[in-house]
């Protein structure tokens, strides 16, 4: 690639000097600097639609939240901090803040380890590997909303398959409402979290261990490590670029994550189970709050800007993308 | 995942540029450009509904050369957002079905009813429905149907209960609730899930003298009369006498239990029978009764409207196309119609009798004076409902009542 910008620009000034005195003064510096313009040709469309469909909803969105929006919905003008000074007054924003942290941490954790192992078992070679493979694939290929809905009647106090089981199997004695008690249905939809980012999660990883070149487990053979010491010593290490993107998408994806807890408890009882997603469109349509509810969307926006940000510097991820 | 993100990505983006009151949606009243069109939005209340409308409308343009209506049906569930969202990008209906109005008519967003249709009709609807139609004394919703809430009870687990008669008082509740238990089925189905948290509560709460305002219309939910009738119904759950978790449970899954014979009690609506019993048990041996009062003298019913809005658009030019189809609609014949297609009580004298040859759906017309109704004409009151619907069933589980309707009562007083 760098042949050619090279005797492009050595050619001009050969030509410029004896052949075209009259063009020759300005075009070199012209050229040069259409020639820097140049990558925008490529650029340009991609900046334009990022600008368009990422940078203008984001200044629209920070806009609404100092707006005054009547709960029909018209906009009356600005209105200063005041939905930010009702959001922080409202009771449920801080448990809600602390669980979606544990949320987002949780159903993360416990979805790479299980993509750790999963890829593992993706990568070795075994009859009907192929078939495993697509099977892992099913609850990605699988709307969330459906998913969601299947466990949400699976978990059904009257009619779901869970109790039903459980019945059966006599581990307990009487149906069990696992979506009514808080603290069970987050564990549950933490689970669904889980089993929805798992094909992900676990193909990434897989894609990971793909790259590890086989002489180096010959050569750590070769030296004596066991299969404990080549995982933790070669292949963990070695996966980490995979495991970074692996992780920092989850990490936005489920914090971000609405389907699940809205058609699942829809955040109740009362905000019980509202992760801030859920809360942000609670407060817009059962409050009626829209103003207040563009405030809660900034303060997302800005808890995801520094998650990712700690994420990152804590993973010194410059160093693996190089 | 990456198709995750991508929705993650459009939704947030569709909020974000729904949450935006984008103000240069103004082009939209452009279209459809002549006068003589209006766009309707309509509810869907059941999948007879767009039939209805298709006829009507047809049947008008028929009737009325050059108007055009065009039809926009919405689910229930996606009303709420979708109205939001036409009022913040200017794009307003001309025509909207909906169960507000009052935060519309305080923006002067909609006409006055006696605008948009004739003194024909006007006059025609029947004034306790004309009342919850007002704001600030002036009456800017047009009523469109009406609904009433009844006790029904099942008479088969009734008999095996030795019970003979329906509750009249919430002790007879309480007591017929726990015989039912006794025979291994749910005495009472309390549904204060989010899906009608408000409907229910106000039903027990009227008739224990509580309510939403008091007698100047000030807001007053947290006052004794309705921690009281919390307590009574948090007593039901904590003495296992309802359904587990009333706090998550909506109106549909009670009354698919009510069906199927495994719930003694419930309240509901002239929807009911063919809503939700006909299509689990057709023979289902059940019996209506009024709503019990703790007293047990007075029975108060709780009353349900839905409207219909007119939205000002191309400066008033709309007002006679709307005008015409409004009067076209409460044409006796077409309103009794739909009435009749849909279970739903009438809101104008002419259209009256239309259900009443029924004896079931009599048994509600007759309870409709006695009909009292959330405070639909407060601007405040949807977002009262909203908080209630979230929070109101928490009460009869872990929290305590007082302080949840406290608690619901400050969001009143913030929202106005």
């Amino acid at each position: 690639m760098h042949d050619v910008p090279d005797s492009g620009d050595v050619s001009p000034p050969a030509d410029a000097v004896p052949g075209a005195p009259r063009s020759g003064a300005a075009s070199p510096a012209a050229l040069r600097a259409l020639r820097k313009l140049a990558p925008l040709l490529w650029l340009g469309p991609s900046i334009l639609l990022i600008a368009f469909v990422v940078l203008w909803p984001v200044v629209e969105m920070a806009r609404t939240s100092l707006q005054k929006i009547t709960s029909s919905g018209l906009t009356q003008g600005w209105n200063g901090v005041r939905n930010y000074s009702d959001l922080f007054d409202e009771d449920a924003l801080i448990p809600v803040l602390l669980r979606t942290v544990l949320w987002v941490a949780g159903v993360v954790v416990v979805t790479l380890l299980l993509s750790l192992a999963l890829g593992q078992l993706l990568n070795a070679r075994f009859p009907g590997r192929r078939v495993v493979r697509w099977a892992v694939i099913v609850p990605w290929a699988a709307s969330v909303l459906m998913t969601a809905l299947i466990w949400k009647w699976m978990l059904d106090n009257f009619s779901g398959l869970v109790n039903r089981a459980l019945l059966d199997l006599h581990v307990i004695d009487r149906p069990h409402n696992w979506l009514g008690d808080p603290h069970q249905a987050m564990l549950w939809m933490m689970w669904v979290a889980v089993f929805v980012s798992l094909p992900f999660t676990s193909f990434v990883i897989l894609a990971g261990l793909q790259t590890i070149p086989a002489d180096v487990y010959e050569a750590a053979r070769v030296d004596g490590a066991g299969p404990w010491r080549s995982y933790f010593q070669i292949t963990l290490p070695l996966l980490r670029p995979a495991v970074l993107i692996a992780g920092i998408i989850n990490v936005i994806n489920v914090f971000n994550s609405f389907p699940i807890i809205y058609e699942m408890t829809g955040g109740g009882p009362g905000n019980d189970t509202d992760t801030t997603t859920t809360f942000m469109y609670k407060l817009a349509f059962s409050d009626q709050h829209v103003g207040e509810s563009a405030a809660m969307s900034v303060i997302n926006f800005a808890l995801v800007l520094v998650m990712v940000a700690l994420y990152l510097s804590f993973s010194r991820w410059r160093e693996e993308t190089r | 995942m990456k198709r995750h993100l991508t929705v993650a990505i459009a939704a947030g983006l569709t909020v974000a540029v729904g949450v935006s009151g984008c103000s240069k949606g103004s082009s939209s009243s452009g279209d459809g450009g002549s006068d003589k069109t209006i766009k309707f939005v309509a509810a869907i209340y059941d999948d007879n509904t767009k039939g209805y409308w298709d006829g009507l409308i047809k049947d008008f343009e028929a009737k009325n050369s050059g108007y055009k209506v065009d039809l926009e049906m919405v689910d229930w569930t996606q009303m709420d957002a979708k109205v939001k969202t036409y009022v913040q990008t200017k794009q307003v209906p001309d025509v909207l079905n909906y169960n507000a109005f009052s935060d519309f008519a305080r923006d002067g967003l909609i006409y006055q009813a006696s605008d948009v249709v004739s003194p024909n009709t006007l006059s025609d609807f029947s004034p306790t429905f004309v009342e919850q139609a007002k704001y600030n004394g002036t009456q800017y919703a047009l009523p469109f149907i009406s609904s009433a809430r009844l006790m029904f009870y099942n008479k088969d687990l009734f008999k095996k209960a030795g019970i003979s008669d329906a509750p009249k008082t919430w002790a007879d509740v309480k007591a017929d609730a726990q015989k039912i238990k006794a025979g291994g089925k749910i005495g009472y189905g309390l549904p204060l899930g989010p899906e009608e948290a408000q409907a229910e509560f106000y039903s027990w709460a009227m008739n224990n003298n509580g309510g939403w305002v008091d007698a100047s219309g000030k807001w007053a939910i947290d006052q004794q009369a309705n921690i009281d009738t919390l307590n009574f119904l948090k007593d039901l759950n904590k003495s296992g006498l309802t359904q587990p978790n009333p706090e998550s449970t909506d109106r549909k899954t009670v009354f698919n239990q009510f069906a199927q014979g495994r719930v003694g009690m419930s309240i509901g609506g002239p929807f009911t029978r063919a809503g939700f019993i006909d299509p689990v048990n057709k023979n289902l041996n059940y019996g209506i009764a009024p709503l019990p009062s703790k007293a047990g003298t007075e029975h108060n019913t709780l009353g349900v409207m839905d409207i219909l809005a007119a939205f000002k658009r191309n400066d008033g030019k709309n007002k006679e196309a709307v005008r015409k189809f409004l009067d076209f609609f409460y044409d006796k014949d077409n309103t009794s119609k739909f009435l009749k297609l849909e279970n739903f009580l009438p809101v104008t004298k002419s259209a009256g009798d239309a259900l009443s040859a029924d004896p079931y759906f009599k048994q509600f017309v007759d309870a409709l004076p006695t009909s009292k109704f959330a405070p639909t004409g407060n601007p405040a009151w949807s977002a009262v409902a909203g908080a209630v619907k979230q929070q109101l069933g928490t009460a009869v589980a872990n929290k305590d009542p007082k302080a949840v309707l406290g608690d619901i009562q400050k969001t009143a007083e913030k929202a106005g």
